[in-house]
């Protein structure tokens, strides 16, 4: 394979005679033409990824030291997570506000998927389009749309009122975890609606009229044909949703009330009022960590179940 | 590049594709950059100075003399809290001007990122009162200050005084009232509520840097912290919620009891017996300010008369100039809840004492918790 590889380099690299260094550089060896085509993103990966997360990671074992920072190495700020109850608890408070987003989304949006992915077979670019729509809109003014529906004069409360089945309004509608749930659900729609429609739509036709012609009623069907097979578009969908949504911190900011804030607010806090950036670095580090874990569980599990049932 | 007819020339043949392409290229980069052209040509909008302030200051009204002279307002660039602003400007954020307060203004001299204002420079500043002038850490040396004082007001209760029952006398008991649970709001800036907290646990505002005054502050704020329906940086939330009645009281400034006031909503700038928090804020120029004159000039426009008047009229705050308040007679100044003699309200109620940034953290750090429910 490798003698391969160098004859036909060396055979091309004779074919440019006028070639420079560099361009037989490039004719010879396969992996450095792969290496330049990737440059550009590699470049921007460096700059923009990691060599801020480099000193995010550094910064974390820093000290706010009034407003300069003490640079001797410690892990202070990580004692701290774990001796004030108040990162712990709004850790699990966003992994448990994330986790029912993700549900939610998850299981509005696939009817939805499979509608357009079964049912629907004209206009199927319409049909995204049309579901893409709230997208459109800036995701700030989503949030508000849902401060005005939730709100205490909002429309289900009005609605409600008219309709004489509540006597005073809800307070309970925004303000609340609750409101963060349903308007992140919302928001991250089309996020869960697109992979689940791509791996609903790949699912060979056939298999459904196999398992049908073997016995299958439609819900076991689903269960044994189409719901397997649509798993990694539920994985994608699924992590696609939970780890931006566990960084969110506009919406809790504006709907979540003192019981609904993540910690996405907590280190903006860090950052801004606070002014402890080394604190807000390592939380930032600890949440990272925390969601990958929580992904690698999630993508295990799924495999097993898989397994488990095909 | 050689001039050439070359549509002429591509019909001859002379042309090659790649020279007709060349030419195209070319023309389209000119289109392109047009506009970028224009925008130099007249006053872009990052001509002008850019001014960092609290919400409700971005309004033409303030920028009167500033439009006739420049014939467009200052950019504006909003925050809800004064630590938030310091951090970002010590992030790297270059503005012109900045709307800092008493309590912060050492610290945002001592953070090195702001000049001295030639007071020279300033049509206005004779008229401006110098009780306001001479801030702890203003350091004014009779030419120049660190901070030109701009409005002066009170942190204190705005409550519908149809819905809330007041028992005895206004105190800022009624923001710990039990029978409004989940009816009361807070400003969420550590800057007002934690002062607030102080001056409901009895702590003097010169020994509020004590652990046994974080311990009483925390205490009251533990207390009210399950009370409270939401914390806030942004006025217009509690604004609304105060008209809608969802919120029968709220921790405000001036401006959100005279703004709903003029509206017809029946509410109530409240004057607690125990005293309300009171603050002076003002101008600073950054020391990097890219359109300098200009700084002088937004700084000018806001001490101006007209300024003035909107600001004591509109907003209900005070003003630094001795002339605005001559527009109005003492009447209307008590019914704002005002005095032409600012000591009058300053010393009546707490002036904030300005503290350390060591302190300034561990409070955030603290009322954060507090506010999350630890």
């Amino acid at each position: 394979m490798t003698d391969q590889t160098l004859q036909s380099g060396s055979a091309s690299g004779t074919a440019g005679p006028r070639a420079g260094w560099f361009g037989r550089l490039i004719y010879r060896s396969e992996t450095a033409r792969g290496y330049t085509l990737l440059t550009p993103a590699l470049v921007f990966l460096g700059v923009a990824i990691l060599v801020p997360f480099g000193i995010l990671v550094v910064m974390s074992f820093w000290t706010a030291e009034g407003f300069g920072f003490d640079t001797t190495l410690t892990t202070h700020n990580y004692e701290q997570f774990f001796e004030r109850p108040i990162y712990m608890a709004l850790l699990s408070r966003t992994f448990g506000i994330s986790g029912m987003v993700t549900i939610a989304t998850v299981l509005l949006c696939y009817p939805m998927a499979y509608y357009v992915a079964f049912h629907v077979h004209r206009n199927k670019m319409f049909w995204l389009v049309l579901i893409t729509l709230p997208f459109w809109t800036s995701y700030l003014l989503r949030v508000f749309a849902w401060k005005v529906v939730l709100g205490y004069e909002g429309v289900i409360n009005s609605a409600l009122l008219s309709v004489g089945l509540i006597e005073a309004p809800l307070e309970f509608l925004l303000y609340s975890k609750q409101a963060v749930i349903i308007t992140l659900a919302h928001a991250w729609a089309a996020f869960a609606i697109l992979p689940l429609y791509v791996s609903l739509e790949k699912i060979d036709k056939s298999l459904l009229e196999a398992a049908t012609d073997l016995g299958d009623g439609p819900v076991r069907r689903f269960f044994r044909i189409t719901l397997p097979l649509s798993l990694p578009g539920v994985i994608s969908a699924s992590l696609l949703v939970f780890i931006p949504t566990t960084g969110d911190y506009i919406t809790p900011a504006l709907l979540g009330g003192p019981d609904g804030a993540m910690i996405g607010n907590l280190i903006q806090k860090q950052f801004g009022p606070i002014n402890n950036w080394p604190m807000g670095a390592a939380l930032s580090i600890i949440l990272m960590l925390c969601i990958a874990a929580i992904s690698l569980i999630f993508i295990m599990l799924t495999l097993f179940v898989r397994k488990r049932i095909s | 590049m050689d001039i050439t007819d070359q549509l002429g020339s591509m019909r001859a043949g002379d042309m090659s594709r790649r020279a007709f392409t060349k030419s195209l290229l070319s023309a389209g980069v000119g289109v392109a950059a047009v506009p970028l052209a224009v925008r130099k040509a007249t006053a872009a909008p990052e001509d002008q100075a850019t001014f960092f302030t609290w919400g409700g200051y971005d309004i033409p009204e303030l920028f009167v003399p500033y439009n006739e002279t420049h014939g467009e307002l200052p950019n504006f660039s909003i925050f809800g809290g004064s630590e938030e602003a310091l951090t970002k400007m010590r992030g790297g954020f270059v503005v012109d001007v900045s709307h800092p307060c008493n309590s912060g203004l050492p610290r945002w001299v001592q953070s090195g990122i702001f000049q001295r204002i030639d007071t020279g420079r300033l049509s206005n500043w004779g008229d401006v009162m110098p009780e306001l002038v001479n801030l702890p850490g203003n350091e004014a040396d009779g030419s120049s200050v660190w901070l030109a004082p701009f409005d002066w007001g009170q942190t204190s209760i705005t409550y519908r005084t149809d819905m809330f029952e007041v028992e005895g006398e206004e105190s800022w008991d009624m923001l710990w009232d039990k029978r409004y649970s989940g009816r009361l709001g807070s400003l969420a800036s550590g800057g007002d509520a934690w002062w607030c907290g102080a001056i409901k646990a009895g702590v003097p505002m010169s020994e509020i840097h004590t652990d046994d005054a974080f311990d009483k502050i925390a205490a009251v704020m533990r207390e009210q912290r399950p009370l409270i329906r939401t914390y806030t940086d942004d006025t217009t939330t509690l604004e609304q919620a105060l008209s809608s009645g969802e919120l029968v009281a709220a921790m405000t400034w001036n401006s959100s009891a005279t703004l709903l006031q003029s509206e017809g909503v029946p509410v109530k700038f409240a004057k607690p017996k125990e005293g309300a928090l009171t603050w002076v804020c003002g101008l600073m120029i950054h020391k990097d300010a890219p359109n300098l004159d200009r700084a002088y000039d937004v700084i000018d426009s806001l001490l101006s008369v007209e300024s003035g008047k909107f600001m004591i009229n509109d907003y209900g705050y005070g003003h630094s100039n001795s002339k605005s308040f001559e527009q109005f007679d003492a009447e209307t100044l008590a019914g704002l809840g005002l005095s032409s003699n600012p000591a009058d309200i300053l010393e009546a109620g707490h002036f904030q004492v300005p503290q350390t940034q060591e302190w300034e953290t561990k409070m955030n750090t603290l009322f954060e918790e507090i506010k999350s429910g630890f």
